[in-house]
């Protein structure tokens, strides 16, 4: 074979890899771009055929209203952020040292342990959807921010313990050996010299323990009413009502999912290599 | 015997650090699972304001067997997970490919990756009831106006049409966390057998059927099984956009197991679809945690 001929043949795969990266950005974006522009264009406009794009119809007012006319949205925005920071900050706390101790502190059978714990991940929802919905109800707790709190720590407890206890594997015996002929013991080890080096990984386990928690509806159809209803729920629920006023409903959709797109894009890294990593390490 | 007393703290500590976290799984978990086991063989009443339990055999996993309804649900349930993990796995190992190409590895392409992965099943659900709307909805302009179509369609009232779109909208949304994970095992390829393989004179699709393909097997296995699972999780696109229609085209088992729990209130009824869909979960998850172990081990054990 020629040089000149492989050289072509490269051109032609360089070609196809760029159509397809297009492809890609493409199928990707347009849903996402299409949310953005529809909550941004007055409702004549959108209901046209084809919508009209002239720039006079672009408009900031289909998110005033919604942020006015719907106090639903506020407090759902509200109880999401609530429930999603309760169970980050608590899964984290808990979860740390668990994965610590199944990573380094000689437990028995810590990884048939840990295993389970990732196991628990998987559980569909609907397995313990019903006990759990019968015994809150029968607490009184239904509608309540703390139960499902609760609720979704138990989700995001596996979470964090299984990306932590990836990197805690890592750590090079040595350092805690040399804290022990210190004189420090295992907690003051574990608080002092392992935690200060963990920040990255406890930061990509924080963000995809908040990002399940926002987004999360199905119990939180089955566990609130009203007071404690989070975003995903006031979205579905505006998508019936408001199920005309396409730009209102765009809106509020947009409204709802910022804060996790923009934690997605600012820790995309930590995300690629903390999470898709730990879920094929052993 | 310092070393005796080191390793005993240890352990101590690691019991103690290991405690909060197993009480509260074994309180939010285990319970519910013990319990949604016990509730499948008994027949549940809701009589003011509390509930009246009777054991029935297994009179529920009996009735299961004849119910069409729930032989519907276990047919679409095994087409739309079959569908989606095919189309999830294939073109999730496309884009992991075109990113781990020196051309894609601008990072902009993971902003397009970890975007679609962050959006809410329910805000995608919802976009989707729009970009579909029968009237207004820009699929039905857009493909009138390239030709495709005569008169707008109502996309969801049809069987297959609704499957089909439903289908796309959960593929469209698990694609990026398939992608990612594949393209961690990318790149993990060892670059020297890519080199070995060229220096023999082998071409692209040779490097790719004999190279990539066999190093990639464990982890495109982890995906096979890890999206077969989550398909058989998916209720938010069904919830708002078909609820189970036209004519439970859509009502798959997780679905299902919802309506019959909680708009019908037969509780019982409703755990004994709910532990299928539990038995089959805890069968897969058994596959992944064995995929996961290193090669060595498997083959010992």
């Amino acid at each position: 074979m020629s040089f000149a001929s492989a050289r072509s043949r490269d051109r032609g795969f360089r070609v196809l890899v760029v159509v397809g990266l297009i492809l890609f950005v493409v199928w990707s974006a347009a849903p996402i771009l299409w949310l953005i522009v529809s909550s941004l264009m007055q409702q004549q406009a959108l209901i046209v055929q084809p919508p009209d794009f002239s720039l006079g119809n672009f408009t900031l007012e289909n998110f005033t209203e919604v942020i006015v006319s719907a106090a639903a949205l506020g407090r759902g925005i509200l109880n999401s952020f609530i429930v999603a920071l309760f169970s980050t900050a608590v899964a984290l706390v808990i979860g740390a040292p668990a994965a610590y101790a199944l990573a380094r502190l000689a437990v028995p059978r810590a990884n048939a342990l840990a295993f389970l714990v990732l196991a628990t991940q998987m559980l569909p929802g609907i397995a313990i959807a019903i006990p759990l919905f019968l015994v809150i109800s029968r607490l009184g707790l239904i509608d309540n921010v703390l139960a499902l709190g609760l609720v979704y720590l138990s989700f995001n407890l596996p979470i964090v313990i299984w990306i932590l206890r990836g990197f805690f594997l890592a750590i090079p015996e040595g350092i805690e050996k040399a804290a022990a002929v210190d004189g420090a013991g295992v907690v003051g080890t574990f608080l002092h010299i392992v935690l200060p080096i963990s920040i990255p990984p406890l930061g990509a386990a924080a963000v995809f323990a908040f990002v399940e928690a926002w987004n999360e509806f199905f119990f939180a159809l089955i566990l609130t009413r009203q007071d404690a209803q989070t975003v995903p729920l006031v979205i579905a629920q505006f998508a019936g009502q408001y199920q005309t006023l396409f730009g209102q409903m765009m809106a509020a959709a947009a409204i709802s999912i910022a804060p996790v797109i923009a934690l997605a894009i600012i820790f995309r890294n930590q995300i690629v290599r903390g999470f898709a990593d730990g879920m094929m390490k052993g | 015997m310092s070393s005796t007393s080191f390793e005993r703290r240890r352990r101590r500590a690691g019991l103690l650090f290991v405690a909060p976290a197993a009480i509260v799984l074994l309180a939010i978990l285990a319970y519910p699972i013990v319990e949604s086991f016990i509730l499948s063989t008994q027949s549940v009443r809701l009589v003011a304001g509390g509930v009246t339990k009777e054991w029935n055999s297994f009179a529920n996993y009996i009735r299961l067997a004849g119910d069409e309804t729930f032989r519907r649900a276990v047919v679409n349930t095994m087409i739309f997970s079959f569908g989606e993990v095919a189309l999830v796995v294939s073109i999730g190992l496309a884009v992991a490919l075109l990113l781990n190409h020196p051309l894609g590895r601008w990072g902009f392409f993971r902003i397009m990756l970890v975007v679609p992965w962050a959006i809410a099943p329910v805000a995608n659900a919802v976009l989707w009831k729009w970009i579909l709307n029968s009237n207004y909805g820009i699929l039905n302009g857009l493909l009138k106006s390239l030709g495709l179509i005569e008169y707008y369609q109502v996309w969801l009232a049809r069987p297959w049409s609704a499957f089909g779109f439903l289908l796309l909208i959960d593929v469209w949304k698990s694609v990026p966390f398939i992608a990612l994970l594949l393209l961690a095992g990318l790149q993990r390829v060892p670059q020297s057998l890519y080199k070995a393989a060229y220096m023999d004179g082998a071409g692209r699709w040779q490097a790719f059927r004999h190279v990539t393909l066999p190093t990639m097997r464990s982890a495109l296995a982890i995906a096979v099984v890890l999206q077969t699972i989550w398909s058989l999780r998916v209720f938010e696109i069904i919830f708002v956009l078909t609820r189970g229609g036209p004519a439970d085209a859509t009502v798959l088992m997780n679905f299902l197991a919802y309506r019959v729990t909680f708009n019908f209130l037969d509780i019982g009824y409703g755990a004994a679809i709910a532990n299928i869909i539990f038995a089959l979960t805890f069968l897969l998850a058994i596959t992944y945690v064995w995929l996961m172990q290193p090669r060595k081990r498997r083959i010992s054990s």
